[in-house]
């Protein structure tokens, strides 16, 4: 049996999984070290991330390569040290074993791919054809792993986001969703380039993203406005998966102090204006998408 | 006069780096006076395009060109002012870095621009910055503000030593310290002891004004 991601997310909510990121720092992940050094070292640590939100009622698990595109590890020396196809397939394999393991043999594995870290001109000299070719060799090695669809997420900058997309179809005919991160500003919500929503839904629907949405930055509460935005510019499958809200420093650690309840009930809000999935991002964990897949499912 | 500063302050605010070198040079051909050239052309496009940015009408990429634009222009008028013995009036001496640890560096180049930008002699030190090399620096050049980013939430406690260091040789009188970069805030300003916290490059600007700008 294939698994038909597509099929499944026009037809009912689909639960994503939480922040990995904040979950290795706390497990122990430290600043000298990036997640994807821990994917090769320590893949037992994101085995249990992976086991905890399948656990939670998680339906897609989202591998740990959100900075594995080569580029994204050659800018930190932790980085520099791995192989960037070598993390990617093996990224996949644990998320699979996961899967394998919770005997919820119909959740999907989402192959990560984040930003670069690099600015296009006039910010930056990234190159599209540099950033492609990047985005290429890491989708290419997912794919290889064995995915059954791509989240490109986090990106400030449209033509990054078109460039991975780009990338993702070149070596793949598998579905995917694709997510900017937005600020809110007086005039509405951008992306620190400046791109409005509809920019993006319209760039990221014509270069073959399934589902388009945001993510990251915002917290629940303001995600819920970002949603109705987004339902009305388009009918294209929406996906958002807002923060724990804002971070506070308590002895020189950032703390996400939201409650996941409070979280799981603007993922009602989210769903109810109309998103189609729905998952967390920084210092959410499996608490707030347990909250969700109870709220959403159970309606309480 | 005015149409000239008009057109100066345009070049800047559109980004138009070409534009401004153009007429920094055409300024200095004509020999206008170059600190009014400065103080009302240049300098209110770069205030615009700090006020548009407030206002979430410009973003990055408009802020980096703008401030580009300024950087050119003044490329030009500084040895010319310079060589005419005539002192552009610095609102005074910025010594800015990344904390030691953090390579991050594109938020603290954009501060260290905007505010050389807007009249402020600077020191950058670039990316992973030594606390005590900040203090070093400061006192070498005589500066009247230390400027710190940290992007990391374990790298943050080097902005603390230099408030520390400062202290030590008792400069802390005479030298001012704002912080920036994702994991800092009001807070965490005040319980270092640093003297203020600014979210972005336009409130590194207002924040040093304020701190040591002298108008």
């Amino acid at each position: 049996m294939t698994k038909d991601f597509l099929s499944t997310v026009k037809r009912r909510v689909v639960i994503f999984d939480g922040g990995m990121g904040s979950m290795l720092i706390a497990a122990g992940l430290t600043q000298r070290e990036v997640p994807e050094a821990w994917v090769l070292g320590k893949s037992e640590k994101i085995a249990e991330v992976h086991a905890a939100y399948l656990a939670a009622g998680a339906q897609v698990v989202t591998t740990a390569t959100f900075g594995a595109s080569r580029l994204k590890l050659q800018s930190s020396e932790a980085g520099k040290r791995l192989d960037p196809e070598k993390v990617n397939e093996k990224a996949v394999e644990i998320a699979s074993a996961a899967v394998q393991h919770s005997g919820k043999h119909d959740r999907f594995i989402a192959g990560d791919i984040g930003p670069t870290g690099l600015f296009f001109p006039p910010v930056g000299q990234l190159k599209a054809e540099e950033a492609r070719a990047a985005f290429k060799e890491q989708a290419k090695a997912l794919d290889r792993g064995g995915v059954d669809m791509f989240i490109i997420e986090t990106m400030y900058d449209i033509r990054e986001a078109v460039e991975a997309l780009r990338a993702v179809k070149e070596v793949s005919g598998l579905p995917a969703v694709a997510t900017l991160t937005f600020d809110k500003k007086p005039r509405g919500f951008f992306t620190m380039m400046g791109d409005a929503p509809e920019d993006a839904i319209e760039a990221l629907l014509k270069e073959g993203a399934s589902v388009v949405g945001a993510n990251c930055t915002l917290q629940s509460g303001d995600m819920i406005a970002l949603a109705e935005e987004f339902r009305l510019l388009s009918d294209a499958p929406l996906i958002f998966q807002p923060n724990a809200g804002r971070p506070v420093m308590e002895h020189g650690m950032a703390v996400y102090k939201q409650r996941p309840q409070d979280f799981a009930q603007d993922a009602v809000r989210i769903v109810a204006a109309g998103a189609s999935a729905v998952g967390g991002c920084c210092g959410t964990t499996p608490d707030f998408i347990r909250e969700v897949h109870s709220a959403l499912i159970h309606g309480k | 006069m005015q149409a000239f500063l008009d057109s100066c302050a345009k070049a800047v605010l559109e980004g138009d780096a070409d534009k401004a070198e153009k007429l920094a040079r055409e300024a200095f051909d004509k020999k206008y006076p170059l600190l009014e050239v400065i103080e009302k052309g240049f300098v209110e496009g770069i205030r615009e395009v700090g006020r548009l940015w407030e206002e979430g009408i410009l973003f990055l990429p408009e802020l980096v060109m703008g401030a580009e634009a300024m950087k050119r222009a003044m490329g030009v008028l500084h040895p010319a002012l310079a060589k005419g013995g005539d002192r552009p009036k610095s609102l005074g001496h910025v010594v800015i870095g990344t904390i030691e640890g953090d390579i991050h560096d594109i938020g603290k180049t954009l501060v260290a621009t905007m505010l050389a930008a807007n009249g402020f002699e600077i020191t950058d030190l670039g990316a992973d910055v030594p606390a005590l090399r900040f203090v070093d620096e400061a006192e070498k050049k005589g500066a009247g503000c230390i400027a710190i980013s940290a992007l990391l939430t374990t790298t943050m406690s080097g902005q603390k030593r230099v408030v520390e260091e400062l202290k030590k040789r008792s400069l802390r009188g005479t030298v001012k310290i704002m912080v920036g970069g994702a994991p800092c805030s009001e807070e965490w300003a005040r319980e270092i002891g640093a003297d203020g916290y600014a979210g972005d490059a336009i409130a590194a600007v207002s924040l040093a004004q304020r701190l040591i700008g002298a108008r």
